[in-house]
């Protein structure tokens, strides 16, 4: 390797390092500012759990892919659109990620929605927990199952169909064979329950 | 104390769950949005509510991302990165497939066709393999004061595309016309006559034998256009 190009490795790499210790939010402004480097670190930062997200809502792994790589793009893209009043980036692109995952679902590109894939279990390697925010997060990841799984299953139901499978209120009604605004009802009144009981475990304010 | 504290209910609560789960029809959720607008009980209900959906999505078995991902991105990323920086070198960069994607890249296009300076961009179909090779070239745009106007000429293959961004409407009575110049011969008129919008954005497209073409013009005209400039261009794009 020449002088000029381990000089470069150097540089990239010290940079890298830098970037990392920035918070989400500020890398957003860099990455406003067409900084791809900000852009690769947020990247790293949410990959895996936008991928996760979006493989348990279209069960195939190279539909999630398609998906993750759309809801990045978009990212990069519009960064200007990230308003930091308006919640963390974590959200922000996991909700990108929901709504591409809902297009892809609802233009036919996955087959037995809503039920969860069984393309490989084994492939379902869990992340390691390295850091202390992962095993944070990994503990308030069963905080939220614990509390939709206390739900009626009536309850529990719609919701997961709604989120996860991408379907309407209006099609689950018709599945379900419920009329819409029990549905609705619901809907409404699991995510309260599972308000409180996220609250009352610091998950949500 | 909240609304919902106050006893204090809309008819339309029960959307809000339906709403921030993303289980309403599109049209359902635009005029959910309009009715948000006007009313602070169902803004505080999806409020309170939005924030429950939101979690349901880091509640799912993690799965590691494949490897292979990041390096297509970063594909992707680098090369727009470098011609958003750049805007005034060549650069070959990746261009959305997809009609309404990479809307980003136009403001960094016009800019660089503003200060006069061609790029080459290959266009890159996201996820195939697809190439088509897109020449944007010089646009000096004369715009009176007050505003800010700038141009893009795509040439792809025998057909030619304009895009404006920033310009004055045509006087009252007139349209712009576009022209093809050949050396020092005198512009030769075409069909693609073209207004903007009140936001001063307009676009056009004509197909054309391009052989020996040296400038794109652009003229404001009597309507229906004119065979001849009757006015000095508002508009040069240098092709070679």
């Amino acid at each position: 390797m020449s002088d000029m190009a381990r000089n470069k490795r150097t540089t990239e790499s010290a940079t890298s390092a830098a970037l990392r210790r920035l918070a989400d939010e500020d890398l957003m402004q860099l990455v406003r500012e067409n900084n791809a480097a900000a852009f690769a670190v947020v990247y790293e930062r949410h990959t895996n759990a936008a991928f996760s997200l979006a493989f348990r809502m279209c069960g195939k792994r190279a539909i999630a892919e398609e998906v993750v790589q759309e809801a990045f793009l978009s990212l990069w893209r519009s960064g200007a659109h990230y308003d930091r009043t308006r919640g963390s980036v974590r959200t922000w692109v996991l909700g990108i990620v929901h709504n591409r995952a809902i297009d892809a679902l609802r233009r036919g590109m996955v087959q037995d929605r809503g039920r969860v894939s069984d393309e490989g279990i084994e492939e379902r390697v869990e992340a390691a927990e390295r850091t202390e925010q992962e095993v944070d997060r990994r503990d308030e990841a069963r905080e939220i199952r614990a509390a939709l799984g206390v739900l009626p299953p009536e309850q529990s139901r719609v919701i997961e169909l709604a989120y996860y499978g991408g379907f309407t209120h209006a099609e689950i009604a018709a599945m379900l064979d419920t009329p819409v605004g029990t549905i609705k009802g619901r809907m409404r009144l699991g995510l309260k329950k599972m308000r409180s009981q996220l609250r009352n475990a610091q998950v949500i304010s | 104390m909240s609304w919902a504290e106050h006893g204090l209910e809309c008819e339309r609560c029960d959307d809000a769950a339906a709403y921030v789960l993303g289980a309403l029809e599109e049209h359902e959720a635009d005029a959910y949005r309009e009715h948000l607008a006007g009313c602070a009980i169902c803004r505080e209900e999806v409020g309170q509510l939005q924030a429950v959906a939101d979690s349901l999505a880091v509640a799912v078995t993690r799965v590691v991302t494949p490897e292979n991902l990041r390096a297509r991105l970063m594909a992707v990323v680098n090369g727009e990165a470098e011609l958003l920086n750049a805007a005034g070198y060549e650069a070959d960069v990746p261009t959305p497939a997809r009609r309404g994607r990479g809307w980003r890249l136009l403001p960094a296009l016009a800019a660089a066709a503003a200060l006069g300076v061609g790029i080459l961009i290959g266009a890159l179909a996201i996820g195939g393999g697809s190439t088509t090779t897109t020449r944007v070239v010089t646009a000096t745009v004369v715009s009176p004061p007050g505003y800010r106007a700038t141009a893009v000429v795509r040439r792809i293959g025998s057909h030619l595309e304009l895009e404006v961004v920033g310009m004055p409407a045509p006087p009252r009575g007139r349209i712009y016309e576009v022209w093809l110049e050949r050396g020092t011969q005198a512009p030769t008129p075409t069909d693609a006559l073209f207004s903007v919008t009140h936001s001063g954005n307009g676009s056009v497209g004509l197909s054309s034998d391009l052989n020996g073409v040296s400038a794109v013009l652009v003229t404001n005209e009597p309507l229906g256009g004119s065979p001849k400039p009757t006015r000095t261009p508002v508009i040069v794009a240098h092709l070679s």
